[in-house]
Formats: structure tokens, C-alpha cells, sequence
């Protein structure tokens, strides 16, 4: 299908023009609050046709309310969360594991993986994340009145515990950074670049490890065996790739948008700083401002959802932004209640496939909050700075210098 | 209170664990183990907000008349009958 071309099936008067990527507020924008950018849609019908909505130039189907984004993320059968979203980047056609295979197929993976990240297991990995969060913030309290959130703080810290997850050592983090940026970020030679860089290190890590097994992520994935069989070379490739990607940019982002929000309001800042066990609850009210990601999915079959002919092969699309402003599921989403209670956000997503790194990632950025506002005084946004945010398909935060003179 | 625990729609957020973790509990996976669940009085606002956050609606409080005179519920103590 030619770029950008509106499918004939699609009624005209079903086409909007809002998109994630080409919208007003989308673009890099200093001071920009794309989330927020996102929440116009409500004011239209619950489903909608839009041309220019994903990197590619592809277009989706909108879906606009968080109980209908519930819906379609739960209906693995009517919708396949199967892309082939990082191998399409080289040009081949292989899941990344468990994110894009479905049911049943979905849960042998999923059981498998589940256990290394559940809720006990980040309890366990707690004190390893709080000594890494302390130890990068007292350096930079020890350094000067001012930093970069992101590139002294978010990014180290988030790429770091991963990288420990992974039993990989810290030294190669800004390399890390690197490609992820590129594979992310990129243009469309970066791109492709950067996914070949990033499968051949998954392949000779893995290569690695099976020559010489230790105490690891990929070790584990190597020895596994599900349906009383070992995984595939492909599967192995599916599994590392995904907890690359996934691991290296979106807490780091969500971090990023949390402290810009408390940079601008010291009221709330000091709120938490005194009284630091509101910051589980508040950490879920930021979640829900500012989530991160656009989950899309392909329909696998002929369906007419709410008065839209989605006809198999068409995206779908679930922004977990605009869930999480929909006014319908959110008393006043527009206002950032860092003490609301009701809070069914879809930071995480919803369905069979939800986040399978969420409780780290919850805990990472309730650990990272805690240890910032406890070790550096009163912050705000550094005069004559403004951070660039922008949407896509991961929003982001490129910079945020903050000081605290 | 009775909480209705719909397992199949559970995928694991643990958001009613971490509101708590002594009314919902988790398997080794991280979802809610099956089971419905009965909440002692003083336990009830807890219980319901957690319902209240699950992701999925995996939750349920029942309000039915059933649900307060089920078997377990009917102990001479409990001062209902
Ligand atoms: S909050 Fe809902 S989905 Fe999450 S573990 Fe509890 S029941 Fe399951």
C-alpha cells in the first residue's frame, strides 16, 4: 500500500486528522507536553481513521476510549499483536518473544519469562536499584547545583539495573544508550544499522553464554525448556532482542516526564519530599500522565467495531495516552492528582500481553523519585532552559536541566 | 464484604496485591491466585479500593443478598441471621 493512503474500505468521513507522529505538540517541541497534545480526540467519536500513525508512514485505526483500548487489547483472537515490529527494520519476518507472538503460543513464553520479573522477584532486586539510584544522585549532588536529569540520571540509572538484569557489565552503557537511541530515534539508516548492531551482540552474547553458562538472564533463556523442548535459535533472538529494546528507554522516559512535572510545581515536590509515602500513590498518577507508549495491533479478521469497518490486515491503534486522559474512565483527566485513588491506568497496557517488565519498572521509578527528593533540595527547570519533549511511536524527553542553586 | 475473582481476565498487574497484599494474593507468576474471596469488615475499604484499580476488571465486589448469607458467613458471631 502506497505511504499514507487511506484504505477504500475506510469511509471519508471517518478519516481524522490527529496522528502520534505528525500532530501539533508531536514534533520535538521545547516544553512540550504531548501527552497532553493527545487528549483532543475525546472530544470526537470513539473510533477514527488515521492516515499518518506509525513510523512508517502506516495508518491506523484510532481507538479513543480506555474501555474500548480494554476490548481490543483483550481479543488476542480478533487482534494479533504479531508486527514483526524490530525485524522489519532488516527487512525479515520473526516475532519478538513474548511481546508479538499471540495465544496460545503467547502463554508458554509468558509463563516462562513471568517468574524473572514478578512482584517477588523485584522485591528481591529492590536494594540493588536503590543502591544504584543512590549512588548516581549523591555524585550528582557532590558535582554542582545543576544537571541532566536524563543523560546523568534517567538514563544511567534505568540502563543500568537492566544491564544488570541481563548480567551485563556497566562499562558498556553508553554504548547501550547508543543504539538504543538510534534504533528508536534514528532515521532510515540508523535504524537498520542499529538493529543489526543490537542482534548481532544478542547472538554472541547468547553464543556466548552457551559455551559458558553463568548465574544469567540469557543463561537461563539458553537452559529453558518449554513443551519439554529447548527454545530455537530464532526464539533465543526473539526474547533477548525485545528485553534489549524494552529495557533500555521507557523508564528512562517516564522518569524524565516525573521530575519535569515536579521541577514545575514545588508545591507537589515539597508534598512528597515531606511526606514520602505518598509517592507509590503519586508514581501511579504519573504513570497515568505520562505514559509512553502506542500499542498497535493488526486485525486478524473482518470486524465492524463501534460503526468502523476494521478489515483484517489494518492496524489498530491503543494509545496509552489517550486512555489514560479519557474523561469517561477519569474524573478530570486533564488535572494531575498526585492523590487520586481510582486509577486503572493503561501505562502498562491492558490484555494477555501487559507489560511484562512493569513491576520493575513501577519500582524503579518510585525508588528513583524517592532517593531524588530525599538527597537534592528544591529543583526547578534551569532559567533559560526549556526540555524537549516529543510524542512518536515511544514518547520521550531529550533533556531537562534542572537546578537547584 | 465478597470478592468475586474473575482469574481468566486477571493478566498480572498486582495492582490489588500492592494495595493488599494480604487479601490478594499472588502465584509465583505474579496473578491473583483463584479463588473468591471473603474480606473482614474492617478490611473492606482496603479491599475495595483495590478492586477498584484493577487494570482488567479481573475484580468484583458482590453485593448480592447471596453473597452475604453464604455457609461461611452464617456463624452465630457473625450477628446477621
Ligand atoms: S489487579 Fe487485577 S489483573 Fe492485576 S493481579 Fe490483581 S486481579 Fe489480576
Amino acid at each position: 500500500m502506497a505511504l499514507n493512503q487511506v484504505p477504500d474500505h475506510v469511509p471519508p468521513e471517518m478519516v481524522g486528522d490527529f496522528s502520534l507522529f505528525t500532530s501539533p505538540g508531536m514534533l520535538p517541541t521545547p516544553d512540550g507536553d504531548p501527552q497532553a497534545a493527545t487528549a483532543c480526540v475525546h472530544a470526537g467519536p470513539p473510533i477514527f481513521y488515521s492516515p499518518f500513525n506509525t513510523r512508517d508512514g502506516r495508518g491506523t485505526w484510532v481507538i479513543t476510549r480506555a474501555t474500548d483500548q480494554r476490548r481490543v487489547l483483550q481479543d488476542a483472537d480478533t487482534f494479533s499483536s504479531h508486527r514483526s515490529i524490530f525485524a522489519s527494520a532488516l527487512g525479515e519476518n520473526w516475532p519478538m518473544i513474548p511481546l508479538e507472538l499471540d495465544p496460545p503460543a503467547h502463554g508458554v513464553f509468558r509463563s516462562l519469562l513471568n517468574p524473572l520479573l514478578s512482584p517477588k522477584r523485584v522485591t528481591a532486586l529492590e536494594p540493588a536499584v536503590r543502591e544504584r539510584a543512590i549512588a548516581l544522585i549523591d555524585s550528582i549532588a557532590a558535582s554542582g547545583t545543576s544537571c541532566d536529569v536524563m543523560k546523568d540520571f534517567a538514563l544511567p540509572f534505568a540502563v543500568s539495573i537492566f544491564l544488570r538484569l541481563l548480567g551485563l557489565p556497566d562499562h558498556r552503557l553508553h554504548t547501550f544508550v547508543g543504539w538504543a537511541n538510534d534504533l528508536l530515534h534514528g532515521d532510515d539508516v540508523k535504524r537498520p544499522a542499529a538493529a543489526r548492531t543490537i542482534l548481532a551482540f544478542i547472538d554472541e552474547l547468547a553464543a556466548m553464554r552457551r559455551e559458558e553458562p553463568v548465574d544469567d538472564f540469557m543463561t537461563f533463556i539458553l537452559q529453558a525448556q518449554v513443551e519439554g523442548r529447548r527454545l530455537t535459535d530464532e526464539e533465543v533472538r526473539g526474547i533477548g532482542v525485545l528485553v534489549f529494546v524494552a529495557g533500555l528507554d521507557t523508564v528512562a522516559a517516564a522518569i524524565g516526564f516525573d521530575l519535569a512535572f515536579l521541577a514545575r510545581h514545588p508545591e507537589e515536590q515539597e508534598l512528597l519530599r515531606s511526606e514520602p509515602n505518598r509517592i507509590v500513590l503519586a508514581a501511579e498518577e504519573l504513570l497515568r500522565a505520562y505514559p509512553t507508549v502506542q500499542i498497535i495491533r493488526v486485525a486478524r479478521k473482518d470486524i465492524d467495531f463501534e460503526g468502523a469497518p476494521i478489515r483484517k490486515g489494518d492496524y489498530v491503534s491503543c494509545a496509552t495516552m489517550i486512555a489514560n486522559r479519557d474523561p469517561a474512565e477519569f474524573e478530570c483527566p486533564e488535572t494531575i492528582d498526585l492523590m487520586r485513588e481510582d486509577n486503572r491506568h493503561a501505562a502498562f497496557g491492558y490484555g494477555p500481553h501487559r507489560c511484562l517488565g512493569s513491576h520493575l519498572a513501577r519500582r524503579e521509578i518510585v525508588i528513583g523519585l524517592e532517593e531524588w527528593l530525599a538527597r537534592l533540595p528544591a529543583f526547578r527547570i534551569k532559567e533559560g532552559t526549556a526540555p524537549i519533549a516529543y510524542g512518536g511511536h515511544v514518547f520521550g524527553i531529550e533533556n531537562l536541566i534542572v537546578d537547584w542553586s | 464484604m465478597h470478592i468475586v475473582v474473575h482469574k481468566t481476565k486477571c493478566q498480572g498487574h498486582a495492582r490489588c496485591w500492592a494495595q493488599a497484599p494480604n487479601i490478594f494474593k499472588l502465584d509465583d507468576e505474579g496473578y491473583v491466585l483463584p479463588g473468591d474471596i471473603n474480606v473482614a469488615q474492617e478490611d473492606e475499604l482496603l479491599a475495595s479500593r483495590a478492586v477498584r484499580s484493577c487494570p482488567e476488571s479481573a475484580l468484583e465486589i458482590d453485593r448480592t443478598s447471596a453473597a452475604r448469607f453464604e455457609p461461611a458467613d452464617m456463624q452465630p458471631s457473625a450477628g446477621e441471621a
